[in-house]
């Protein structure tokens, strides 16, 4: 088993320029050390139709109303961050910021995932490397087109993540491609963790998943009220 | 028409379902996904019905009151099938978390 920088075609590129914009890394930061209720304020806001902040502030009383944390307090100043930041994003044109979303779900995951593994935000680690847009060779199976969002190149701790937006983003070609990752590292007697995180609550990914024949017992889901889990809290 | 005043959960969750019924109809535009959008309507339709069983009396705040307008209204402006299959789940996680709940 071994890890492929994924050959550059037109859309990786542009998409490289949507990964790299300030934007996105401020936000899954921002998201990273967020609360539940702070990434659905994110979820609902980036791809809501108003971009009227005081809206928001009126839809989330447990961020902004009298009961919440007062202004001046760092919970109220994240709460104001994510909403600045969302509303950036749902300004952008409808295709954009579709691909605004995706791209902070992953530059969340890697974070988060970098989080557990002890090492910085972002460059190479030590022992491990928790890379983007990657693909994974296996001797004798075709390499598959499409690359994995994150994954951990670790001797004998290899993960493979995919990241979506939401539980609609779920389908047989992701679910596929993340157990025959598992599978064929299992051939090699290597072991592969293959993970689906979605930013949309769990209840709505049971529901799409109820529905999927692809093979999925072995793969990790995780959904926003999980996600801290990623960084191993 | 006025719409009754949000006092307690099960007036807060019977001011929500009028636009969850609404985004329903509007996602159902992408036929491919049929199935799909009705078993993520009912499965939310469920857990409102689930609180509201258990704290039908519970007095809400002005806050929530607005908050539960407020989301309603949002979706309501949603025009697109597409973005409409999104806040069929979106929504239920705004509205159940106005309401002090984990969706």
């Amino acid at each position: 088993m071994r890890f492929q920088d994924a050959a550059p075609d037109a859309r990786a590129i542009v998409y490289a320029g949507i990964q790299a914009d300030p934007l996105v890394a401020r936000a899954a930061t921002l998201l990273a050390g967020a609360t539940h209720d702070q990434r659905i304020l994110a979820r609902a806001a980036m791809n809501g139709m108003t971009t009227d902040a005081p809206a928001w502030r009126t839809m989330f009383p447990s961020l902004f109303g009298p009961r919440a944390a007062p202004a001046g307090d760092p919970v109220r100043a994240r709460s104001e961050a994510i909403l600045a930041a969302a509303l950036q994003v749902a300004e952008r044109g409808e295709q954009v910021r579709s691909q605004f979303r995706g791209a902070i779900v992953e530059s969340l995951t890697e974070i988060l995932v970098r989080s557990r593994l002890g090492l910085a935000a972002s460059g190479p680690g030590g022992g491990a490397a928790v890379r983007r847009e990657r693909r994974i060779l296996f001797d004798g199976v075709r390499a598959e087109i499409h690359p994995y969002d994150v994954t951990v190149e670790a001797a004998g701790a290899a993960e493979a993540i995919d990241c979506k937006w939401g539980a609609r983003g779920i389908n047989a070609d992701v679910l596929h491609q993340l157990d025959d990752a598992r599978s064929h590292a299992t051939d090699e007697d290597e072991r592969l963790t293959a993970t689906l995180v979605i930013f949309d609550a769990e209840r709505s990914c049971a529901v799409r998943l109820e529905r999927q024949t692809a093979p999925r017992d072995a793969t990790r889901i995780v959904g926003v009220e999980s996600l801290d889990g990623l960084a191993g809290r | 028409m006025e719409s009754s005043p949000i006092r307690t959960i099960a007036d807060a969750i019977a001011a929500a379902q009028p636009a969850y019924d609404t985004l329903a109809e509007l996602a159902e535009d992408v036929e491919d996904e049929w199935s799909y959008i009705n078993d993520l309507a009912t499965a939310w339709r469920d857990r409102f019905d689930e609180v509201a069983a258990a704290r039908s009396d519970e007095q809400v705040g002005d806050d929530v009151a607005a908050a539960i307008d407020a989301v309603a209204g949002e979706a309501a402006a949603v025009d697109d099938p597409h973005r409409a299959i999104d806040w069929l789940s979106t929504y239920p996680q705004v509205v159940l978390i106005a309401l002090g709940e984990r969706p």
